[in-house]
């Protein structure tokens, strides 16, 4: 056993990644043996477009969470941008990448806010992104006169955003989506891993006075976490648009706990100081499994929700005993 | 003007409240003025003024107060519990189903809304207090199960439980009673039952002790993790008797629902002067903000706004008063 | 001789209640390693956090490579080569090692870190002190002993010229020692300045040139180590006049039953087979310097921590103490050393505080406290004590620390203990309240409690104790009576020489 963990291979993704790819591969192998109707190939193409929006969240949630805060301020807020971006567009007649930019503007706008309460007044990450929360949740509403938000359709002017995500050639949908997350992916490993800022997020959950003493501006990139949370909970929130024909004001609450749920899944530590994109990654796919592939086993759509809770309290309680040893 | 305030402060009716707490009871006659002249300007000539406003008031302070009450007992601890909502949402599906499809009789099934908020609240109290989960990931994940557990009871339906005057609804009457507001007396002596509880029994005594020095406590020879887990155990006892007061006001429950509620009695607990930092809770306080909390909402209604004005307006107040008590809290040391 | 790097002359500095440091001077040359000794408060930590910025000086003059300098921050002494390596160390765990000696200042290459650099830079600077550590490993997964080396290393990467060790060798082992003080004399080979705080003194004897004895704030004096005995650096350790009376024999009958007995205690690594008696009306002194394991014995005989084997007698009967519950329950009671942390409840009131470790006795029904009682007792107990509050309804927050001390006190003696661990009681309790400290323990025995009492203060340690244990390293080393035993027998058992 140990010299199956000290092989380079497996030091190289980690033992966690590994057996969630494993538990991945099996879940998979469950789901295509005991229901016949889940072995298509649309049901890979619907798996992917839910897990879009819920995968990019978790990239940007990673962030606080390896600082050892969180983010509970995404999923309301991604409905809030999306919604706003719609009413631009609708209402206001302003083109489709005016929206995409507000969209995210107000993402990062919000990142901002929640990192300056956190990294400069001290407030616990928990209940600052809950008031943030609930702020945007009642702000899309008043912004759009709580109209549904619609984005584009396919044949519409603008509905090209769609094809970011799903690109049909001759009948069959490509879900192209997937090529960009794993660029983002790539992307924010390597920002993680190899920027300074990723390094000093890190450094921040490690043991921030450390940092401290070697004469690093803390705040700075402590704020900077929570920017990038909201920077991905737009991009999200263009994803859910884009997923989504219609979207009602006010929801979203919930779809945090799929992302934080992916990012501890994927070894992210609630203790802060450790955590990894890739992680993520594997995580929010093993969670989107679950979500698609339970209803075909004669599971309720909302099982989902008992079993994000369970993983999640699991995945907790073994990090805590692990941490202890 | 210094002067006047001081001897005001030294009264023995406002030393025994507490100074805040008489200002945020001058706070609700305010906003009850500031509603009476806005609403018939804002709505041309509606009025604010009315006996069945300050009723239906009072339904919303309910439920909400007793979420309050509950959670003040885990913010005395120093945790929090974001499950209580949903769990509220959960006991009342679970508890009017079996009224509705099971035909049990009704006393037992108010029994069983208490017992499922306490089932909730015991699991989410072991998680904390035996496994030292951190409690807002806890009761976040709790809050996703009792969503789930409520939908899958009732087959993702709504359930709504007898109304009118039969005698199948005798506990409408625990809310209100040939337009008595019974529910006002009987959340005031409840809320009397918990300060009992929390300043006057050692299990209260230690609760409040663990919230500012844990160790110390558990240094003198008292199992915190017992006490911990018991403010959890309280809080997901309260939803279950919010859940009987919000169908005694509104009837009809949706499965998927309530977390917007967690917010406002966490609201209604931080205005109240109860410290996110653990050690000190006022019940009485709770009770206020939870009065105020319905008010804000039954104003911003009656003039005109949509609900999403309440959600920004409790999300900015919680901000607000967390951030007076880390700062006063700073001051002091 | 070398040429001086660092004078410091005539250092002065007050706390509040206390004089640290009495004109103080000291001088560090390059290439000498300089041993800085004196017991627990002698005022090593504080000239050296004068030295580095932490703490600023009343009185006295620094000259730093030939100019007069002051640092206000440990950062400004960093960037000037003065650098500690701390006993505790600031490290964060989840990053490599490589990462951690470069943190705050990467190098890059566009956008992106560049480790290959910093790993390179970082095996250079390993290979330069002749260490074997792999820059890519995990901080956190490193030996205590190599971590401290990698601090080293950060210092020495920080283009340090003074290296100031603050008992590097407390938590490595032997062979790790032994790496250590390669390093130190290639440093010294170097021309670096090294200030080497320790209490090991063969270590002294090892390593440094010069030693310098500090004692009650003031310099006793500078010897050249390889001229002076283990004996010589002791007598100037311990070489001051006690004011107050010693005890000079026990007053506890020969034939007072034993109340309390620990058999071959095992707690981690500072609790290494501990076994000692305490009998009734006895004041146990346990002594020994800091980090010897004395608070770990305590809270492993509590409960507060686990305890790995051994047994534990209460009046003769075998218990199994798991608990803190449990140690309540067979009538002990501790007072920790870090009063405001484990001791009180400081945002309560002295009653509140006072009942916290009985409260069960006083209820009226249904789980009710009894107010009055609770009032009564706690009033009680602080007029017995006099205890000095305005009222029993007073924050605890708001006394002196003497009087919290009382507070807690009072909790355990309301709670009916008879054994009552007192962990240096007057830690940061100012001179005339310790008097009344020492009084009320000496009460207490007499009224048939016992006590152990851990203290790293000599002082203290002879005046109050009956019979003294002194432990080292997590070992028991010595037990006397207080009739023989003498400053230099316990500062010698408490340093006692280890086996390099």
């Amino acid at each position: 056993m140990d010299r199956l963990r000290n092989h380079p291979l497996i030091k190289k993704l980690g033992v966690q990644r590994l057996v969630i790819t494993g538990v991945l591969v099996i879940l998979f192998v469950f789901f295509t043996l005991m229901s016949p109707s889940f072995r298509k190939y649309t049901t890979i193409i619907t798996m992917t477009s839910y897990m879009y929006y819920i995968m990019l969240m978790a990239i940007g949630v990673t962030f606080p969470l390896i600082t050892g805060g969180v983010d509970l301020s995404i999923g309301t807020g991604l409905v809030c941008y999306s919604i706003v971006g719609s009413y631009l567009m609708r209402q206001m007649g302003l083109p489709i990448w005016v929206a995409m930019l507000v969209t995210v503007g107000m993402g990062v706008f919000f990142g901002f806010f929640n990192g300056i309460i956190i990294a400069k007044l001290n407030l616990p990450p928990f209940i600052t992104t809950l008031c943030t929360m609930m702020i945007v949740r009642g702000l899309g509403s008043i912004l759009t006169q709580s109209m549904t938000g619609v984005w584009p359709m396919a044949g519409q002017e603008g509905s090209w955003f769609r094809d970011l995500l799903k690109y049909k050639i001759n009948g069959t949908i490509y879900p192209v989506g997937l090529v960009i997350i794993i660029i983002l992916v790539i992307i924010m490993s390597m920002v993680l891993n190899h920027t300074r800022v990723g390094r000093y997020i890190i450094a921040i959950g490690s043991n921030k006075e450390a940092l401290k003493l070697s004469g690093v501006n803390v705040v700075r990139w402590h704020v900077m976490a929570y920017v990038f949370s909201g920077f991905f909970a737009g991009l999200a929130a263009i994803a859910y648009a884009g997923t989504f024909t219609s979207i009602t004001p006010g929801t979203g609450a919930g779809f945090e706990l799929d992302a934080i749920g992916g990012a501890i899944i994927g070894g992210t530590a609630m203790t802060g100081g450790s955590g990894s994109i890739v992680g993520t990654f594997l995580g929010v796919i093993l969670i989107s499994l679950l979500k698609t592939g339970l209803p075909y086993i004669g599971l309720q759509a909302n099982w989902q929700q008992i079993i994000t809770g369970s993983i999640i309290i699991t995945a907790v309680t073994i990090d805590m005993i692990r941490r202890r040893k | 003007m210094k002067f006047a305030l001081q001897r005001f402060k030294n009264l023995r009716f406002v030393k025994l409240i507490g100074f805040n707490r008489v200002v945020l009871i001058a706070i609700i006659f305010l906003m009850y003025g500031f509603f009476t002249i806005l609403t018939p300007i804002l709505r041309n000539g509606s009025s604010f003024v009315n006996y069945n406003r300050i009723l239906s008031a009072l339904n919303y302070a309910y439920f909400i107060g007793f979420l309050g009450l509950g959670v003040t007992f885990v913010i005395a601890t120093g945790g929090i519990d974001f499950s209580i909502g949903p769990v509220m949402f959960c006991s009342a599906l679970i508890s009017g189903y079996c009224l509705t499809k099971f035909n049990m009789p009704l006393w037992l099934c108010l029994f069983v809304s208490v017992a499922v908020g306490a089932v909730f609240g015991s699991i989410g109290g072991y998680f904390v207090a035996f496994r030292h989960l951190p409690s807002f990931i806890t009761s976040l994940a709790l809050m996703q199960v009792a969503k789930g557990v409520g939908s899958i009871f009732t087959k993702t339906q709504s359930v709504t439980w007898p109304s009118g005057s039969s005698a199948a609804s005798w506990y409408r009457d625990l809310v209100k009673w040939n337009g008595i507001p019974v529910g006002f007396f009987i959340f005031i002596a409840i809320a009397a039952l918990c300060a009992v509880l929390l300043y006057r029994t050692t299990a209260g005594r230690y609760m409040l002790s663990l919230g500012s020095n844990k160790e110390a406590v558990r240094l003198s020879g008292v199992d915190t993790r017992r006490w911990e887990m018991l403010a959890y155990v309280m809080s997901g006892t309260m939803a279950g008797v919010a859940a009987i007061f919000y169908v005694g006001a509104y009837t009809t429950v949706q499965p998927g629902l309530g977390d917007t509620f967690n917010n406002e009695a966490i609201a209604a607990c931080v205005m109240g002067g109860t410290s996110m930092a653990g050690g000190s809770a006022s019940i009485l306080g709770t009770v206020i903000g939870a009065i105020i909390v319905a008010l804000m909402q039954e104003g911003i209604l009656a003039m005109g706004f949509t609900i999403s004005y309440q959600y920004v307006l409790t999300g900015l107040i919680v901000l607000g008063a967390v951030t007076a008590d880390i700062i006063s809290r700073k001051r002091k040391n | 001789m070398n040429d001086v790097i660092l004078t410091m002359k005539g250092i002065d500095k007050s706390f509040p209640g206390v004089h640290a440091l009495d004109h103080v001077d000291f001088e560090v040359r390059k290439g000498e390693v300089h041993a800085l000794m004196g017991e627990n408060g002698a005022g090593k930590s504080t000239l050296m956090g004068v030295l580095t910025g932490i703490f600023s000086k009343d009185a006295g003059t620094i000259t730093y490579e030939g100019k007069e300098v002051y640092y206000a921050s440990p950062r400004e002494a960093q960037t000037a080569g003065i650098v500690i390596v701390h006993q505790e160390l600031n490290m964060m765990g989840h990053l490599t090692v490589a990462q951690n000696i470069f943190i705050g200042r990467e190098w890059k290459k566009g956008p992106l870190i560049d480790d290959a650099r910093m790993n390179e830079e970082a095996r250079k600077l390993f290979a330069l002190l002749k260490i074997d550590i792999n820059p890519r490993e995990t901080m956190s997964r490193l030996t205590v002993g190599k971590q401290q080396m990698c601090e080293i290393a950060k210092a020495i990467s920080h283009e340090a010229k003074i290296i100031i060790f603050d008992e590097p060798t407390a938590a490595l082992t032997d062979t790790e020692i032994e790496q250590l003080f390669n390093i130190i004399r290639d440093l010294r080979q170097k021309q670096y300045g090294i200030v080497y705080i320790s209490h090991r003194m063969d270590e002294i004897k090892q390593i440094t040139d010069r030693v310098t004895v500090m004692r009650d704030g003031q310099k006793v004096g500078t010897l050249i180590t390889s001229e002076c005995t283990k004996d010589d650096i002791v007598h100037m350790m311990v070489g001051r006049v006690i004011y107050e009376e010693p005890k000079t024999h026990s007053r506890v009958p020969a034939d007072a039953p034993v109340v309390l007995k620990a058999e071959h205690l095992y707690a981690g690594r500072m609790v290494q087979d501990v076994s000692f008696e305490l009998r009734k009306g006895e004041i146990l002194g346990f002594s020994g310097l800091m980090g010897a394991g004395r608070t770990d014995t305590a809270r492993a005989l509590f409960g507060a921590d686990p305890r790995e084997s051994g047994d534990v007698y209460v009046e003769g009967k075998k218990v199994n103490i798991r608990s803190p519950q449990d140690a309540v329950r067979e009538g002990i009671g501790y007072l920790s050393e870090d009063r405001k942390r484990f001791g009180v409840v400081l945002e309560k009131t002295v009653a509140q505080n006072s009942t916290l470790a009985s409260l069960r006795h006083y209820v009226k029904y249904l789980g009710m406290i009894d107010r009055a009682a609770e009032r009564k007792v706690s009033q009680e107990m602080v007029k017995a004590l006099k205890t000095k509050t305005p009222s029993v309804d007073q924050l605890v927050m708001d006394l002196s620390g003497g009087n919290q001390q009382k507070v807690v006190v009072g909790k355990w003696l309301i709670s009916k203990s008879k054994i009552l661990i007192f962990d240096e009681p007057t830690r940061g309790i100012d001179v005339g309240a310790k008097q009344e400290i020492y009084e009320l323990m000496n009460r207490l025995v007499k009224e048939g409690k016992s006590i152990i009492m851990i203290s790293s203060e000599m002082q203290e340690i002879l005046r109050m104790s009956d019979r003294i244990v002194v432990m080292c390293e997590g070992k028991k080393t010595a037990e006397f009576d207080i009739a023989e035993a003498t400053q230099e027998k316990i500062m010698s058992a408490a340093t006692r020489e280890i086996a390099v």
